[in-house]
Formats: structure tokens, sequence, C-alpha cells
């Protein structure tokens, strides 16, 4: 038997080679994020102040929808996603054909510039957007000496200009990122397609709409996806810049389970609730997305 | 290859070398907690702002190592939040390694942790006597008549006033002793005609101005058990209220959004009158060209309200003592510094302007000192007076929750909202919240 089959036993030694490699990579994880994820799943079924837990079934989930915060803070980040998304990615994807142009001079520091914004800290950038849209900061002297506006626009504390303000900083942090998605991908597209196109007598607008796009397409998807991901856990600009108001006007729901924990007397269980209501709305938007760009 | 493979071990035994000697650090600092019962003692303490709380934990340290050489404390700084947020997550997954001996806690916050951590805090009921203390103080530092609390700064507050605005528009700072809001707000439209100032700023965020106004009258977000929502029908809400929105229609308002933003209005001289705690003393004081240009009165009353006094708090804390080894001596240490030395107050006043709760040192030297920045008047003798009057109130487990509840409703209130439903939605979400 022994010499009968080296080759099995090799193989299986190197199959367990394999798996040693990947052992740590999984033990590592299975414990410092699936372990965690399901202790979090059932902290989201008990309800009490501190330690003081005790299991109450699906009452947290109830409360979800008597909840007004909440509901507020889901509204306003749905707001925040539904405008400022589209926004953020066309404006990265006109951005990134920009400076796709083959004649274009300085393109290396045109797309420093643009993408420097995101190595920024979050909070650092936050802090400087509060004080630019501050009641007598920069934009507002600007506006007003320009003479577009004659009184100083509440860019904190009324709440329709907070959420502006807001959707501003979180445009300006990463449009520069999704831009280097989109200049990748572009950098990928043949040249020979659109030769072909201008030999046929294609507009640049027709160029975009017929070639650039549809060729982008999975690449509109992965930004979509990664941003309403990054929409729905907003956390440092909303703290920083306006602390959720006024009144909770531009609250987020990441916000929210912070305040939960640790602002008011101590809810963990309902606060992983709201955790895993958000789990749930990712995992229904990136469904929805998916079938809405076809593929498979 | 070989050069790889030294390289890999080299840099492995370098990891090892650094995560050993880390080891090292955390095992030294768990030993302050075993050794406490040993020869030589050592506590940790923490507590917020480097100019005020720790300089003041600092100093009785300082004072308390006169006499007890063998006990060594460590104070470390932290942020409030940073505060809350380790003594949440360490109280709850049930190790308290780490979490130090001696800890500061806001009034505000002291039941939510007094509460939902049974247990957690040593009962220092036989230590101190909870009747040296100011007797506000007493509410938020104890539950079910036992003291977890050694009584700190008094949050008393006052109307600080510019004299030179109020001049200016025709008023003596004898005119804004004691009165109530409505008399303020009319002074502050005078002071807008006359000089282009406003009278005060507020933030819409920080309800900090209705919740002084309340209590002027003894009343608070919730009823006397702390947590019963007391919202609906609370008439001296609702007149604080009315006076808050009359405030703000009057246009004599600066709206800010922080605290520099704050602090900057008045010490930039665009405000006439500070109405927050005497903790502002500091950084009112900060603008020395103002000096002798400002003046403290006594915090105006609620109108239509018998029961309002001069007296309110904002803010202020309170130390506590963690069930944990070392425990008495720690709480040895809060026992002979903030538990009963009246000269460390009159020290800490001199220092850093703070007025503790501690009933002896009101009669010391440094609490009848007369302040030249304030035009001779001797404030920290006023403010101690207003802080034996201030109404004892529960402020529970909710305020923060309430608060941010409420601030929703006042942004909807002062956009046309009637008040009683005003007060009635805020009470019913508040009902879904609390638990």
């Amino acid at each position: 038997m022994k010499t009968a089959k080296p080759g099995i036993k090799l193989m299986n030694k190197g199959r367990l080679t394999g798996w040693w490699f990947i052992a740590i990579a999984v033990i590592m994880i299975a414990a410092f994020y699936f372990y965690p994820m399901i202790q979090a799943l059932l902290l989201s079924f008990k309800t009490g102040k501190g330690a003081n837990l005790h299991f109450t079934g699906l009452d947290n989930y109830k409360r979800l929808f008597s909840d007004r915060t909440f509901l507020a803070a889901v509204k306003n980040t749905f707001i925040y996603l539904i405008i400022q998304v589209p926004v953020m990615i066309v404006l990265a994807m006109f951005i990134s054909v920009l400076l796709n142009d083959s004649k274009l001079k300085f393109k290396g520091f045109f797309r420093t510039a643009i993408f420097l914004p995101c190595v920024t800290s979050l909070v650092a950038y936050s802090i400087v957007f509060k004080y630019l849209f501050g009641a007598d900061g920069l934009v507002n002297m600007l506006l007003t000496k320009l003479h577009l506006i004659s009184a100083p626009i509440q860019w904190i504390t009324d709440p329709f200009w907070a959420k502006v303000t807001i959707i501003i900083a979180i445009t300006w942090r990463w449009t520069g990122y999704n831009m280097i998605f989109y200049l990748s991908a572009l950098q990928n597209i043949d040249n020979s397609i659109y030769e072909a196109a201008r030999i046929d007598g294609a507009s640049a607008v027709r160029q975009f709409f017929s070639i650039t796009v549809p060729l982008l397409k999975p690449i509109i998807l992965f930004t979509s996806i990664t941003s309403t991901i990054g929409t729905l856990q907003l956390f440092d600009e909303i703290v920083n810049i306006t602390k959720g108001g006024p009144g909770n006007a531009t609250m987020s729901i990441s916000q929210y389970i912070y305040n939960l924990s640790f602002k008011y007397s101590p809810d963990f269980g309902y606060a992983a609730t709201v955790s895993y209501s958000i789990v749930i709305m990712i995992v229904i938007l990136s469904i929805v997305q998916f079938k809405a760009a076809g593929d498979k | 290859m070989k050069k790889v493979l030294v390289l890999l071990l080299a840099s492995f035994v370098l990891l090892t070398a650094c995560s050993s000697k880390s080891d090292n650090g955390t095992s030294t600092s768990e030993g302050t907690n075993d050794t406490a019962s040993k020869g030589t003692k050592a506590l940790t303490a923490w507590a917020w702002d480097a100019n005020f709380n720790v300089k003041a934990l600092n100093m009785a340290k300082d004072a308390y190592a006169a006499q007890n050489p063998d006990v060594k404390i460590d104070v470390q700084e932290n942020a409030q939040a940073d505060i809350v947020q380790k003594l949440n997550t360490g109280l709850n997954s049930g190790t308290t390694k780490g979490l130090p001996n001696i800890v500061l806690i806001e009034d505000y916050r002291a039941q939510s942790f007094l509460q939902a951590y049974p247990d957690a805090f040593y009962d220092l009921s036989s230590v101190i006597n909870a009747s040296d203390f100011a007797d506000y103080k007493i509410g938020p530092t104890s539950l079910d008549g036992k003291q977890y609390g050694v009584p700190f700064d008094s949050g008393v507050a006052g109307l600080y006033v510019r004299k030179d605005l109020l001049e200016q528009s025709g008023y003596k700072v004898e005119d804004l002793q004691d009165v109530n809001w409505d008399k303020i707000i009319e002074i502050g439209k005078a002071v807008k005609a006359k000089t282009g100032k406003a009278l005060l700023t507020q933030d819409p965020n920080d309800l900090g101005l209705i919740r002084m106004m309340i209590q002027s009258a003894g009343s608070w977000y919730t009823k006397e058990d702390g947590s019963t929502p007391n919202l609906k029908d609370n008439a001296i809400l609702k007149q604080a209220l009315e006076t808050y929105k009359k405030l703000m229609e009057a246009d004599i308002v600066k709206v800010t959004s922080d605290w520099s933003q704050f602090v900057g209005a008045f010490n930039s001289g665009d405000v006439a009158t500070v109405p927050t705690g005497n903790w502002i003393t500091a950084s009112v004081k900060a603008e020395a060209s103002q000096s002798g240009q400002w003046a403290v009165v006594p915090f105006p009353t609620l109108p239509n309200t018998p029961s309002s006094v001069h007296a309110s708090n904002l803010g202020g804390s309170s130390w506590y003592v963690l069930n944990i080894d070392g425990k008495e001596a720690a709480a040895d240490f809060l026992k002979q510094t903030f538990g009963s030395n009246a000269d460390l107050y009159q020290n800490l006043n001199k220092e850093i302007g703070a007025i503790g709760t501690l009933k002896a040192a009101a009669s010391g030297e440094a609490y009848s000192a007369a302040d030249e920045f304030f035009g001779g008047q001797k404030i920290t003798a006023d403010f101690a007076k207003w802080t034996e009057q201030i109404p004892r109130v529960n402020y529970g487990m909710h305020t923060y929750e309430i608060e941010d509840l409420l601030a929703v409703e006042v942004q909807n209130y002062l956009n046309g909202k009637a008040l009683d439903k005003v007060l009635s939605d805020a009470q019913s979400q508040a009902e879904t919240q609390i638990h």
C-alpha cells in the first residue's frame, strides 16, 4: 500500500499544507468577524439598560417602526442616498472622461488634485467644512461679497441647508475616490472602438453614451453599491459638522446607533437591532441594484 | 532564497520582541490593581478637561500625598465621551481590567450608570457625609438611599452681563438684579436697538437654557422617579418653552453651532449677556481687554411661575469609586480630599476658579475675595450663595434622550406648531423610547 499510491498521499499532503495556510485567516475571521456578528444578532433580541439584559423576542424590531427618531434617520439617509450618490457618480464619470483625454496636459497634477480629498482624515475635513460653512464662515462671506445673497445662509443650523452642507461635504470627499475606478476602467477600453466610431462619424456625445457608458456598466454598478453602503454607514461627517441637528434634521442611522449606546442610557440590545436594520437595507438595495443593472 | 529566509526570521524575531515588550507594559498596568492590597497602593483616576477637572485631581493628589506617601495615584486625562464609552463597554463586558479606581461622571449621566450597572460602583455612604454637600447634588449622586458619588463642582448658573453695553442701552446692572426673563427680553430689544449687539447666543441642538429655566422652578424632563417622562401638562416646561420662543422671535439671539463659536461670541463682544454655569468664568476672563466690563447677576426667574427661584444649575459632575480592588484606598483618598478638605477647595478656587459643593468650603477666604475682572464683585461668594438655593431635582437616566426628542419638537414649535401638540407629541415619543 505504501508504495502503491505515493501520488495521492503527496496530493493530500499538499492539500493539508494549503489548509494550514488559510487556517489562520479562517480562524481569525471566524473569531473576530462571524462570532461577533452572531452575538450581535442575539443581542438584537434583548433589551435592558447596560448589563441587565433579557430576551424580548421581536419587540425591538417592532419598536423600530414606531420609533420616530429612527424613521427620521432612515429618511435622512435615503435623502442623502437619492441625491448624493447619483450626483457623485455622474460627476466622477464626467471628470474621469475629461482626464482620460490623451491631449490633456498636466494630467498627473489634475488626477492628484481631484483624488487628494480622499486621503484627508474624515474628522479633519469635516471640521474644516464646519468652519467654511459657519454663519460667518468663508462661504457666506464669499456669497455676500459677490452679492448673490443679502443675508448669510444658515448652512449648519437650518434643517434644509444643513442637509445641503452634508451632501456637498461627502461629494467633495468621495468623488475623487470613485473617479479612480472609472479612470482605470476607461484605460481598459480599447482605443480602436473609439477610432471606428470616429470613422463612422459618431459625435463625442454619441461616443460617450453608446460606447463609454455601456462598457463602464460593471464599474457603475460597483461604485453605486459601495457608495450606497458608505452612505448608509455615514457617521463622521454628521457628528462633526452638525451633530445630527438641528433637531434630527441631519441625523444618520449610524449616529443614532452611537447615541443609543453611548449618549443615552446604554441600550445595547436596541442599538444592535438598529445595526441589523442597516444590514437588511444594504442587502435589499444591493439586490435591487444588481437586478436593475441587468447583466447577471 | 537564503537571504529571504534570514530576513523573514529577523522580522519574526523583531515582531516577537515588540509584542513581548507590550506584554510587559500591560502586565505592569494590571499590577496597579493587584498590588493595591500590599505595601504601596497604586490607584488610577480618570477625568476630562486638563485645565479644570484633571488639574483639580492633581491638586487633590498632591494634598493627599503629603500625608499618605505610600499611595500612588495615576491621573489620566480622557475626553468625557471616551470615559463614557470606556465605562460602558468595560462594565458591560463584565471585565473590570483597564477600568480606573476613581472616575468623574457628569451629573446628568450619573443615574444611567448607577442603575444600568448595579454593584459596579462602591457605596460611599459610610465614607462621606451627604449632608456636608449642597442639597441639589445628592439627587444625581445617590441611588436607593445609598451615596455613591462624592459631589464635586457646582454648575450653579448666573447671568453674565456686559455693563458697558447695558449702559449704552440705558440700563444699569441693578436693573437686572432679581428680574424675570420677560424683563431680560425687553432689555435685549433695547440693547439690539441701541448697540446692534445680540442679547445672547443659542445653539438649536442644545437646550441648556430650557434645562436651567425648568430647574430654577424645581421641574425636570422626568417626574420625581426619574423615569416617567414629564413633558405633557408640565406647566413649568410649557412656560419655559413659551419664553424660549419669545426670546428666539425677538431677533436678539445670535445662533451658534458649537462651543468655540459660543465662546467666540462673548469674547469678541458680540453679545451683551451669557446665561450659563459658573464654569464659564475662566473663558470670560480669557479676554483680558474686557476686564471691568463684566458683572454677574442672579439667574432670571421664569415669568408667571411662583416656584421659580433666582438659582439654577447647568452641568457639574461628581467623583465615583469603582467596585474593584483598591476601592477602600480610593474611597479614603476621596474622603480626605474632595469629601472634606475645605482648604483644598480654597486652592481649587484660586487656581482654577472651581466652585465646590462642600458647604464648609463656602466660608473660606478665597470664596470671599473680590474679582477685579468683574469690577470688584465677589462672584465666588455670590455663586456659593446661589448654589445653596438651587432646587433639587432628579435628573433620572434619560436627560439626553428626552432632550434630543424635545429639540426636534422645539424646532417644530418655532415653526408654528401648537405648543400643546408639541408637548404631547414629545411625551408620546418619550414613552415609546423609554422602557
